[in-house]
């Protein structure tokens, strides 16, 4: 079965962001058969977590090799350590941990991107990293 | 590279999508950034303005083809340079962004 996104995904040769649908009914085998990489974003308590935990095994059945998490909204040394418990126990790979920041909801505000409100916040910060991580060197050959 | 961000709703993975984009384009990369969502809210958080969020993707976009032995598929109905090209939206960086549709009935999508 194929879908609409899936097929741009696949077709185009950018490199290529997919927000998906918060639901992970919506993870579908037509939506991501040409996806390489899968971040599972995780807030530090239970319900956003245990729905983390279900999309792994699922992208996993469908075939996406590369599933990272990326921790977000962290608040105390506790928050982090929730979730890098809960990762390493359903096998799955931390590559990030956001502080809850303010810049954020400060944009938000003033209808601004986060990284035109402060390219020094730390979820710009925290995320470079995860370009470095994701597409080492720079953007040449980052198809 | 192709890079899907999932989480539940409320988990920031809009933020960090568009984020994430803006960054890598900064680097030089040409983006491509989808929303999976009808809504554009991928749109606003990398940074366009309400105003210039015309429209999702048509679902002319896609008909549905039944193959030989009977099966139904979406095919794109436009080579994906003029999809992109008609319905993406130019943000900072040189970022494009698609803005996704819904497909009612499409099984399991």
């Amino acid at each position: 079965m194929r879908s609409v996104i899936g097929e741009i995904v696949g077709g185009t040769n950018e490199v290529t962001v997919l927000d998906m649908e918060a639901s992970i009914e919506h993870l579908s085998r037509g939506t991501i058969r040409h996806v390489d990489v899968l971040l599972v974003v995780l807030e530090p308590y239970y319900r956003s977590m245990e729905t983390a935990g279900r999309t792994v095994p699922l992208a996993r059945d469908l075939g996406i090799g590369r599933i990272f998490g990326i921790a977000n909204k962290l608040r105390t040394p506790q928050d982090e350590e929730a979730v890098r418990t809960y990762c390493a126990n359903h096998d799955l790979e931390l590559i990030a941990g956001i502080p809850f920041d303010e810049s954020v909801v400060e944009a938000d505000r003033t209808a601004r991107a986060v990284i035109d409100y402060d390219a020094n916040s730390a979820i710009v910060t925290e995320l470079s990293k995860v370009a470095d991580f994701l597409m080492p060197g720079d953007g040449n050959g980052g198809k | 590279m192709k890079i899907a961000i999932s989480g539940k709703g409320g988990s920031g993975k809009t933020t960090i999508s568009a984020t994430l984009t803006r960054i890598l384009a900064r680097r030089g990369i040409p983006v491509l950034a989808i929303d999976g969502d009808p809504n554009p809210n991928l749109s606003l958080a990398l940074g366009l303005s309400d105003s210039a969020n015309t429209a999702a993707m048509p679902r002319s976009v896609v008909e549905r083809r039944e193959d030989e032995s009977g099966k139904t598929s979406l095919v794109l109905t436009d080579s994906i340079e003029n999809i992109i090209g008609r319905y993406g939206l130019k943000a900072a960086d040189g970022v494009t962004v698609l803005t996704g549709c819904r497909v009612e009935h499409s099984g399991a999508g």
